[in-house]
C-alpha cells in the first residue's frame, strides 16, 4: 500500500507538471491550447534526438529542448491564436486551430523515418523508444521494501520547485502582476498601458517551455517516447487535472495533479483496473457539477 | 545500383528454385497482362508501427517477382492505401479500391478491429482477402460470427494468437514448470483483449494458477501502480497482452520494482522496436512468433538479405508476413488459369488456388488449413536484451 | 485531385467507388445537425459521441437478442439516448461555455471507459458484431434521413422554440427577463441533439459489421465539433457543409500519402483563420457581433416569441 501511495505521488507529479502549462494559457488567454500535448511530446522527442542521434550530453540537450518548445509556443501564438484574436473570432475557433497544429506536429514525428526529411529529428516513425542505457542517469533506490525511482523523484522535486518559482513570479514580480492584470480584465490592462500581445506571447512561451520540460522528464522517467505520448497518455488526464484544481489556477493544477493520482491509484487498488480507466472522467464530471470553479478557482469565467 | 540489386535478386531467385515465379508450364494468356492487387494498411496513426513494415515486405516481393519475369509473364501491380488506423476509413478504402482498380485480391487490413469490419465486406463482394498482420479471434474462417456461415474468401497468413500463445506457454511450462501467473491485459482494444482471453483459457492446462488479472487502459501515463499490483502477488510469470510499446514499459517497471520472474506474451512482443525499448529489462521475455530473423533456410535468408539491401534495415515479422502474402498470391495466381476478362470468375479461381498453396516462404513451409488459417511452424523466441531475439524452440504444426 | 476528376468525369463510377464515404458523410451530417441544435441554443456541448454510443449499442444489442424489427431497434436507440440526455443534462446544463464542453467530454469518456468497458453485454473492449449489417444498402435510409432532418431542424429554428433558442444564445439574461424559461428550452435543445446523435449512431451500425468503444471517444466528439465550427453555425446548412467537406478531406488529400495529416492540419488552420465564422454564413457565434446588434436582435426575437 505504501508503494502505491508513492506511485500515486509520482503520477501526480507528472500530471501536475503537464497541467501547469495547460492551465496557465487558459488562465491568461481564456483558450484551451490543445497543441500543448504535442509540445509535451516534442519536448521528449527533441531531447531524445539531441542525445541519441546527435550525441549531446543530457543537460544541454534538455536546455535546448525546453527553449525550442518555448519557441514552439510562440509559433502557436503567431499562427493559431493571434490571427484569430485579430479577427475577433470566438474562443472556440482557437480550439480548432490548435487541434490543427497538434495534428501537424504529431504527423511530422510519426512519419519521420530514416531517409525522410525529418530524419534529423526522429527516425522511429510511430514506434516508441527509450534512452539507451548509460546515456541518461536512471538510478533506483530500494528502501524498506519500497522502490523509489530517481527520475520520478526528480519530477517530484521539479514540480515542487516550479510551483514555488511560478508562485513567486506571479505574485511578486512586475511580469506576474501584468499577467494577472491581463487575466483579470484584458481591456483594463490595455488601458493601464500593458502590452497585451506581448503578455500573451510570453505566456505561450513559458507555458510551452514548461510543457516541453514535462515531456522530457516524462521521457526520462517513463522511458516511453513516441509521437503519441502527449495525445494519448496525458492530454485528457491533464484536462481532468485542471478542472479538479480550478481552471486557470497554477496551485490548483498542482494539487489537482496529486489528487487525480491518488484517486486513480485508489480506484485501482480498491476496485481494479476496469474501474480505474474511467475514474478520472467521472471525477471531472462530478467536480464540474458540484463545484465548477474547482478546488482553487476563485471565480467562474463564462466568456464564450 | 538498381541493376545490381536486380541482378542479385535474379541470382537469389535462381538459388531458391521452385519459388513463386519460376514456373514455365503456362498458357500464354498471362503474357503482358497485369495482376492487380490492392492492400489496405495502416501507414499513419497508431497502426503505423506495423503497416509500413507490411508495405515494405509486399513491395519487395512484387519487385522481386516482376524483375524475374512476373507470374507466367504477367506483372503484379499493387495499389497500397492507408486507412489511418481507423476502422471506418478502412472499410471505405476497401470499397473504393475494389471499385476503382478492380483488384484480383485484397491484402490487409493491418489492425484486428478494422479486419473485423473489412473482411465481411470483402466476403460479400466475393473478392479474396488475405490478412497479413491480424492475429485476433474471429478473423478466419468465422468472419461473420456470431453467424456460423463460414467466410469462404477470407484468408490470413499471420499466425493467430490462438495458436501462438498456447504454443509459447506450453514450451515455457515444459522447460520451467511455473506454478503461478498474473495476467496484465489492455482492456480497450480487440487485439489485447483477445490475447488475454486466450491466456486465461490456456494456463490451466499447464497447472499454472492465475493469481490475478489486471486490466489497464492503453492511455495510461505510468504503469507503476498496475505493476505494483502484479508484483505484490509474487507470481512466477507475468503474462502481458498489449499493443505497441506497453509490454516494454511494463517489463521495465516490473524489473525496477524487483520482479525477477518470467515475462510471457503474444504478438505484442514480436517487434524489434519492443525488444529495443525493453532493452535489458526484457531479456528472456518469451513469445510465439510467426517468423524468426536468423532462420537460415533459403527462403528466409534470401528475403532477409534482399530486404536489407533495399531498405538498409532489418526486416521484422510484419515485413516477412507481407512478403509471404505476395508470394502466396503469386503462386495461387500462377495456378489459377486466370482469364483476365471475367473478374468475378478469376477471383473465385484464385480463391480455389489459394486453398492449395504450398510454398516456401520466409515464415517457413506455408500452407493454409481447411479454415483458411495459417499452417506453419511457430518459432518460440525470446528477447536478447539488445533489441533482438534468439530462438528457444520451434513448434511444428500438428 | 483524382477525387474531383472522377467526381466530374464519371459520377456513377465515383458513387460506386465512394458509396461508403458518402454514407459516412450522411452520418456525419446528422451528427453535425445534432451539434448545431445545441450550438443554436447557445450551448457548447460535446456529449454527442456518448449519445451515439448509446444509440449504436442499443441497436446492435436489441438486434442480437430481441426479435424486434431493425427500425424499431434504431428508434429505441435514439430514444434511449434522449432519455439518458435528461439525466446528464439536469446536472450539467447549469454550466456554460468551455466548462460545459469539458463536463460533457467527461461524460463521453466516463461512459466509454467506465461503463462500456465494464458491462459484458457490450462486448467490452472486444467490441460487438452487428448481426445484420448492410454496408451498401445502408446508405438508403441515411440519404433519406439527411434532407428530412435538415428540413425539420430548419423549420424548428423558425418556430417559437427556435426563436427562444436564438434569444438565449444572443443574451441569456435578456431572454430570461423576457420571460423565456431558459433551463427548459436549453434542456429541450439538449434532448433533441441527443436523439439526433443517438439516431446517427444507430444508423451507422447499419453500414458497419462491427462496433467497438474506440469509435465513441473524445476524438469523435471533437471531430463533430470541428464540423460545426468549420462549417459555420449561423444556420443548419453550415455544419452539414462542414461535415461533408471534412469527411471527404482525407480522401481528397490522399496523394500526400504519409503527410496527409499535415495537410489536414494546415487546411483546418487556414479555414479557421480566414473564415472564423465558418465556411457558410457570416454571423457565426454571438460573441463576434457588435453589442448593439445582439441587443437589437434579442429584443426583436423575444418580442416575436411572445
Amino acid at each position: 500500500m505504501t508503494q502505491q501511495v508513492l506511485n500515486a505521488i509520482f503520477i501526480g507529479s507528472i500530471y501536475a507538471l503537464f497541467a501547469v502549462g495547460y492551465t496557465l494559457v487558459f488562465g491568461v488567454l481564456d483558450v484551451l491550447n490543445l497543441a500543448h500535448s504535442a509540445v509535451f511530446m516534442l519536448g521528449a522527442v527533441i531531447t531524445y534526438s539531441l542525445v541519441v542521434l546527435h550525441g549531446m550530453p543530457l543537460l544541454p540537450a534538455a536546455v535546448i529542448a525546453v527553449l525550442v518548445c518555448g519557441l514552439l509556443g510562440l509559433l502557436i501564438e503567431f499562427v493559431a491564436l493571434r490571427p484569430l484574436r485579430r479577427r475577433n473570432a470566438p474562443p472556440i475557433s482557437a480550439l480548432i486551430s490548435t487541434i490543427g497544429l497538434a495534428l501537424i506536429f504529431v504527423a511530422i514525428v510519426e512519419q519521420a523515418t530514416p531517409g525522410t526529411f525529418f530524419s534529423w529529428l526522429w527516425q522511429d516513425g510511430a514506434n516508441s523508444v527509450r534512452f539507451p542505457a548509460g546515456t541518461v542517469p536512471d538510478p533506483t533506490y530500494h528502501l524498506a521494501g519500497l522502490t523509489i525511482e530517481g527520475t520520478k523523484l526528480g519530477i517530484l522535486v521539479t514540480t515542487v520547485v516550479l510551483m514555488l518559482v511560478l508562485g513567486y513570479v506571479m505574485r511578486f514580480t512586475q511580469v506576474g502582476r501584468a499577467l494577472r492584470a491581463v487575466a483579470e480584465n484584458r481591456r483594463a490592462a490595455t488601458l493601464l498601458g500593458i502590452n497585451v500581445d506581448r503578455i500573451f506571447a510570453s505566456t505561450l512561451f513559458v507555458s510551452s517551455a514548461l510543457g516541453g520540460l514535462a515531456g522530457l522528464l516524462f521521457g526520462l522517467a517513463i522511458s516511453d517516447i513516441s509521437p503519441y505520448i502527449g495525445r494519448d497518455q496525458v492530454e485528457l488526464k491533464g484536462l481532468a487535472v485542471i478542472v479538479l484544481g480550478g481552471m486557470g489556477s497554477i496551485p490548483g493544477a498542482v494539487l489537482g495533479g496529486y489528487l487525480l493520482g491518488l484517486i486513480e491509484v485508489f480506484a485501482l487498488v480498491r476496485f481494479g483496473g476496469n474501474v480505474e480507466a474511467g475514474v478520472a472522467f467521472a471525477a471531472l464530471f462530478l467536480m464540474l457539477v458540484i463545484r465548477p470553479q474547482g478546488l482553487f478557482g476563485a471565480r467562474l469565467r463564462e466568456r464564450l | 545500383m538498381a541493376r545490381g540489386v536486380a541482378f542479385a535478386l535474379a541470382l537469389l531467385l535462381a538459388a531458391c528454385g521452385g519459388s513463386a515465379s519460376t514456373g514455365t508450364n503456362t498458357s500464354n494468356s498471362y503474357q503482358g497482362k497485369t495482376i492487380q492487387l490492392g492492400a489496405i494498411l495502416s501507414l499513419t496513426g497508431a497502426g503505423g508501427v506495423y503497416g509500413p513494415s507490411s508495405k515494405k515486405g509486399m513491395d519487395l516481393a512484387v519487385e522481386k517477382i516482376n524483375n524475374s519475369g512476373g507470374v507466367n509473364g504477367a506483372k503484379i501491380a499493387l495499389d497500397t492505401r492507408d486507412d489511418a488506423s481507423d476502422k471506418i476509413q478502412s472499410q471505405q478504402v476497401a470499397q473504393t479500391l475494389f471499385q476503382q482498380v478492380q483488384p484480383l485480391a485484397l491484402l490487409g487490413p493491418t489492425l484486428s478491429n478494422s479486419a473485423v469490419a473489412v473482411h465481411p465486406l470483402a466476403e460479400s463482394l466475393k473478392i479474396p482477402i488475405l490478412a497479413v498482420s491480424t492475429t485476433g479471434i474471429n478473423i478466419v474462417p468465422n468472419c461473420n460470427a456470431p453467424s456460423t456461415v463460414p467466410c469462404t474468401y477470407v484468408f490470413r497468413d499471420s499466425l493467430g494468437e490462438e495458436a501462438a500463445i498456447p504454443a509459447n506457454i506450453k514450451v515455457y511450462s515444459d522447460m520451467k514448470h511455473p506454478k503461478t501467473g498474473v495476467l496484465m491485459v489492455a482492456n480497450d482494444d480487440k487485439f489485447s483483449k483477445d490475447g488475454g482471453t486466450i491466456v486465461a483459457g490456456t494456463v490451466g492446462q499447464y497447472g499454472i494458477q492465475l493469481l490475478a488479472t489486471i486490466p489497464f487502459p492503453k492511455a495510461t501515463a505510468d504503469f507503476a501502480p498496475f505493476v505494483t499490483q502484479a508484483v505484490q502477488k509474487n507470481p512466477d510469470v507475468i503474462f502481458i497482452t498489449s499493443l505497441g510499446n506497453i509490454p516494454a514499459n511494463i517489463m521495465r517497471e516490473a524489473r525496477k520494482q524487483g520482479f525477477t520472474g518470467q515475462f510471457l506474451g503474444g504478438n505484442g512482443f514480436n517487434t524489434a522496436a519492443v525488444s529495443k525499448a525493453a532493452a535489458a529489462d526484457g531479456k528472456g521475455a518469451e513469445s510465439g512468433s510467426a517468423w524468426y530473423i536468423n532462420n537460415t533456410f533459403t527462403s528466409n535468408a534470401g528475403f532477409v538479405s534482399a530486404y536489407k539491401s533495399k531498405y538498409s534495415s532489418d526486416p521484422d515479422q510484419f515485413a516477412a508476413q507481407g512478403y509471404a502474402a505476395i508470394l502466396i498470391l503469386a503462386d495461387a495466381a500462377k495456378r489459377a488459369n486466370l482469364t483476365f476478362s471475367d473478374a468475378a470468375g478469376d477471383r473465385t479461381k484464385l480463391r480455389d488456388a489459394m486453398e492449395k498453396v504450398s510454398i516456401d516462404t520466409p515464415l517457413g513451409p506455408f500452407q493454409f488449413t481447411s479454415k483458411h488459417d495459417v499452417k506453419q511452424t511457430i518459432w518460440v523466441i525470446q528477447m536478447d536484451g539488445n533489441g533482438g531475439f534468439t530462438l528457444v524452440k520451434s513448434v511444428t504444426p500438428s | 485531385m483524382d477525387f474531383f476528376v472522377q467526381l466530374f468525369t464519371n459520377p456513377v463510377g465515383f458513387y460506386n467507388a465512394h458509396e461508403l464515404l458518402i454514407a459516412q458523410m450522411g452520418i456525419n451530417a446528422i451528427l453535425a445537425i445534432a451539434i448545431f441544435v445545441t450550438f443554436y441554443s447557445g450551448q457548447l456541448t460535446l456529449a454527442n459521441a456518448g449519445f451515439m454510443a448509446i444509440g449504436a449499442y442499443t441497436t446492435v444489442i436489441m438486434n442480437t437478442y430481441l426479435p424486434t424489427p431493425l427500425p424499431l431497434d434504431m428508434l429505441a436507440g435514439a430514444l434511449l439516448a434522449g432519455a439518458i440526455s435528461v439525466l446528464v443534462g439536469l446536472p450539467v446544463l447549469r454550466l456554460r461555455g468551455v466548462f460545459l464542453a469539458i463536463a460533457t467530454i467527461g461524460f463521453v469518456e466516463a461512459l466509454r471507459l467506465g461503463v462500456i468497458l465494464n458491462i459484458p453485454i457490450t462486448g467490452e473492449g472486444q467490441g460487438l458484431k452487428n448481426p445484420s449489417p448492410d454496408p451498401l444498402g445502408g446508405i438508403v435510409p441515411i440519404l433519406i434521413s439527411v434532407p428530412i432532418l435538415t428540413y425539420l431542424v430548419w423549420r424548428l429554428t423558425h418556430t417559437r422554440l427556435g426563436q427562444a433558442w436564438a434569444a438565449i444564445r444572443e443574451d441569456e439574461l435578456a431572454a430570461s427577463s423576457n420571460g423565456i424559461n431558459v433551463p427548459v428550452y436549453k434542456m429541450i435543445a439538449f434532448i433533441i441533439s441527443a436523439i439526433l446523435a443517438g439516431y446517427a449512431g444507430a444508423l451507422e451500425t447499419h453500414i458497419n459489421f462491427f462496433i467497438d468503444p474506440l469509435e465513441y471517444s473524445v476524438t469523435r466528439t471533437i471531430q463533430i465539433l470541428t464540423f460545426a465550427v468549420v462549417g459555420g453555425t449561423t444556420n443548419v446548412i453550415g455544419p452539414i457543409v462542414g461535415a461533408v467537406f471534412l469527411t471527404a478531406l482525407p480522401e481528397i488529400v490522399r496523394q500526400f500519402a504519409a503527410y496527409r495529416d499535415v495537410v489536414n492540419g494546415v487546411i483546418l488552420i487556414l479555414v479557421i483563420i480566414f473564415r472564423p465564422q465558418g465556411i457558410v454564413g457570416r454571423g457565426g457565434l454571438a460573441i463576434i457581433r457588435p453589442r448593439w446588434w445582439t441587443r437589437w436582435r434579442t429584443r426583436e426575437r423575444a418580442a416575436a416569441a411572445h
